[in-house]
């Protein structure tokens, strides 16, 4: 008992270390002590490491955090609902249909914000929708199908993808740059737009019994009194709404997703409750420290966020599958 | 409390149940049984609604069971699988507790200690679910339904993992809970379980009803020689009625052989040789001896005398008829008595008459308290003798 309340204890430090790091550290040094400064008075014009805190820094870590939380919650919901440890928020489609709405903005010369970003968000809207009808027979939906839709049209799509790309003749940085994922840029507005994730971060809190019981499979859900259909119908609405805003914010940003929740059930458990938790903190802060690394290891350029996740994220799920495995 | 209608049931066009009609009373205590892929498991999947008929309807309580929604069901019936898959390092407690769904707010805890005690797999508790072995977890399971409080319990075979001395512990269980109000329809595998516990059941064969009601008239061996294509025997020992089957016996019968016994010593080779096709007659035996008993549950031909009398010159003729019919004679180690002296007479006759004589146990002087046996059997040429039963049922096997 005592131990469960240190445990939490020790997320919550761990997440505003995170924070405070994320938001003390950057390219452009600012000690410690303005940081306080800074935090305290709120934003002051003309004042140079106020105005970089402010307009910069904040917006962009606090996006960090909801979009690893939003990740993270959707692939633990996936994992569970598909009794797969190997899912990920990327693998009904979502993710590559979003892609695939940014680069027609970017085909289209359309501007960042609004339109790449609504671009995405419909896209990845209309996969979901597209591969859910694909899985849906006679009222019920079945997992697999949608898991195997998923990477069908996930393949289809990026092939649209990289025929835009071709087409479009023009300098495709940025474009790359965002399909790898990064936060760079991101201001307030973007940030403003992410909220609206905010109330479908802790639905999922109200699941976590039907996502415990759904574990022992569909049918023994069934027998035990749980709406089988209803309940996946909301979670898939849910994981994909999360993943959709996530990616159409800062592009398609890998491993987080997979990671976080394998992470958070090594440490406490199988318990939905708990891997909820943890999912939600630690997606946040590891987010948050994976873009702190993006900006500050090769400033002053920067890197796709999107790589950094990867770079550490594939080697230690790895350990993870050796580990299980022994 | 349950009706069903003319329900008919296929998986991709493959009828798993035709027009399935039948009712279950408050407080009943009812067995399914019936072969592998008859559809009893998807009979109990109809009535807990989680398939839906084709044909017909479900009735509980007077309303459909499509019509209830899927947690009020689970308050009223609880299903108990065989087996689940669960590969997440859930505690025992946390799985029953999760059976508690139907009747728990969200967020409230529900303690499962009482129940589990109830059950006896306190001692459980603590350990992961998956690594439990498959009878503890069918024990597991049975609790998480359980923490439904249903008003019915539908089980399918929930005592498959089970050792025997747990398998009977369920089934008084069971029991006590049908005492207290639980009405229970059990699919049940093992028939002499199913005769043991259950008052009442329904033997389903290929997706129909083929009979239903008192234990001991569904299960004749009749209808499990139709249903199940195999031979049975009732036997009542000791104010119990239990079954022993046999293969079915496939294309003609074969040689004719009579078995000379008594008190026992014959039992294995008739079982042995009636299974294999052979056309099994005794004599002389004196009624209610072990081994008229069992010549007559398995139905064999026999020359019989009154209970504890010397053979008479009635039986010893009849005995010879038999001996007249066959080709093969068998003396089984049976110890000589002046009252059956007889029979040995009986086996020297059949050498006479040309038919071979096989005697098992070569141990005769032990044996003989007449002092004669001995002597008239090893005084005539063309006796085999056998060390032992399974020799006799080896050498049958190269033919007679």
């Amino acid at each position: 008992m005592r131990s469960k309340w240190i445990f939490i204890f020790l997320v919550f430090l761990f997440f505003f270390l995170s924070f405070f790091f994320s938001v003390s550290f950057g390219p452009a040094a600012i000690s410690i002590r303005e940081i306080g400064k800074v935090l305290i008075q709120g934003e002051v014009e003309g004042n140079p490491a106020s105005v970089i805190f402010w307009q910069i820094r904040m917006p962009r870590v606090l996006l960090a955090f909801i979009v690893g939380a939003s990740l993270s919650i959707a692939g633990a919901i996936l994992q569970g609902l598909f009794l797969n440890p190997l899912a990920d928020p990327y693998v009904t489609g979502v993710s590559s249909g979003a892609a695939l709405g940014a680069t027609v903005a970017f085909f289209f010369n359309l501007s960042p914000i609004p339109w790449l970003s609504f671009f995405a968000l419909m896209g990845g809207f209309f996969t979901l929708l597209f591969v859910y009808s694909l899985a849906r027979r006679r009222g019920f939906v079945s997992v697999y199908v949608l898991l195997l839709a998923g990477v069908a049209v996930s393949s289809f799509f990026s092939a649209l993808v990289s025929v835009l790309m071709v087409k479009s003749g023009k300098d495709l940085h940025a474009l790359v740059y965002w399909l790898l994922g990064s936060f760079s840029g991101r201001g307030w507005m973007e940030l403003k737009i992410s909220l609206i994730v905010l109330p479908f971060l802790f639905i999922p809190f109200f699941f976590i019994d039907e996502l415990n019981i759904l574990l022992q499979g569909e049918e023994r859900a069934l027998e035990l009194g749980v709406e089988v259909e209803r309940v996946k119908k909301i979670l898939f609405f849910i994981a994909s709404f999360l993943t959709a805003v996530a990616v159409s914010a800062s592009g398609v940003i890998g491993f987080i997703g997979l990671v976080v929740p394998h992470l958070s059930r090594l440490l406490l458990g199988p318990d939905h409750k708990k891997v909820l938790f943890l999912s939600l903190f630690l997606g946040a802060s590891l987010m948050g420290l994976s873009d702190l690394l993006a900006r500050v290891a090769f400033a002053p350029s920067e890197m796709p966020v999107g790589v950094v996740t990867s770079f550490f994220g594939a080697p230690f799920f790895l350990y993870l599958l050796k580990r299980r495995g022994s | 409390m349950v009706k069903l209608r003319d329900v008919t049931f296929s998986y991709n066009g493959k009828k798993a149940l035709r027009k399935i009609s039948f009712s279950l009373r408050e407080g009943d205590f009812v067995g399914v049984v019936g072969p592998n892929g008859s559809g009893k498991s998807t009979l109990l999947k109809i009535i807990d609604g989680i398939l839906v008929p084709h044909e017909g309807e479900v009735l509980f309580k007077e309303k459909p069971v499509q019509k209830y929604d899927r947690k009020s069901l689970a308050r009223k019936i609880a299903f108990v699988p065989q087996n689940f898959n669960l590969d997440f390092e859930f505690t025992v407690e946390e799985v029953v507790e999760m059976g508690r769904y139907s009747r728990k707010g969200r967020w409230e805890k529900f303690s499962p200690s009482s129940l589990m005690e109830k059950m006896g797999i306190s001692d459980l508790k603590h350990r992961f679910f998956p690594e439990l072995s498959g009878g503890e977890r069918q024990k597991v399971i049975l609790a998480q339904s359980l923490a439904q409080e249903p008003e019915l319990l539908l089980l399918d075979e929930p005592a498959s993992h089970l050792d025997v001395s747990y398998q009977l512990k369920l089934f008084d269980f069971l029991r006590e809970l049908n005492k207290e109000g639980l009405t229970i329809l059990c699919v049940i595998h093992d028939l002499n379980l199913a005769l043991l516990y259950f008052d009442e059941l329904i033997m389903l064969s290929e997706g129909e009803i083929v009979a239903s009601g008192k234990s001991d008239k569904v299960l004749t061996p009749e209808r499990i020689e139709s249903t199940y294509g195999i031979r049975a025997y009732i036997h009542r020992h000791a104010g119990r009625t239990f079954l022993t089957f046999s293969p079915k016996l496939r294309g003609k019968r074969k040689e004719k052989i009579h078995l000379i016994c008594g008190g026992g010593s014959g039992s294995f080779l008739m079982r042995e040789l009636a299974e294999r096709g052979f056309s099994v007659s005794l004599g002389v035996v004196n009624a209610l001896d072990s081994d008229e008993v069992l010549g007559r549950e398995l139905g064999l031909t026999m020359a019989v005398e009154a209970p504890f009398s010397s053979i008479t010159e009635e039986a010893f003729k009849h005995n010879l008829e038999l001996i007249e019919q066959s080709e093969l004679v068998i003396l089984t180690r049976v110890p000589f008595g002046p009252g059956n002296l007889k029979n040995v007479e009986a086996a020297v006759e059949a050498l006479k008459k040309g038919k071979k004589l096989w005697v098992v146990g070569k141990d005769l002087k032990e044996r003989d308290f007449t002092g004669k046996a001995t002597e008239m059997l090893t005084s005539v040429e063309g006796v085999v003798f056998f060390e032992s039963e399974k020799e006799v049922v080896k050498e049958l096997e190269k033919g007679v």
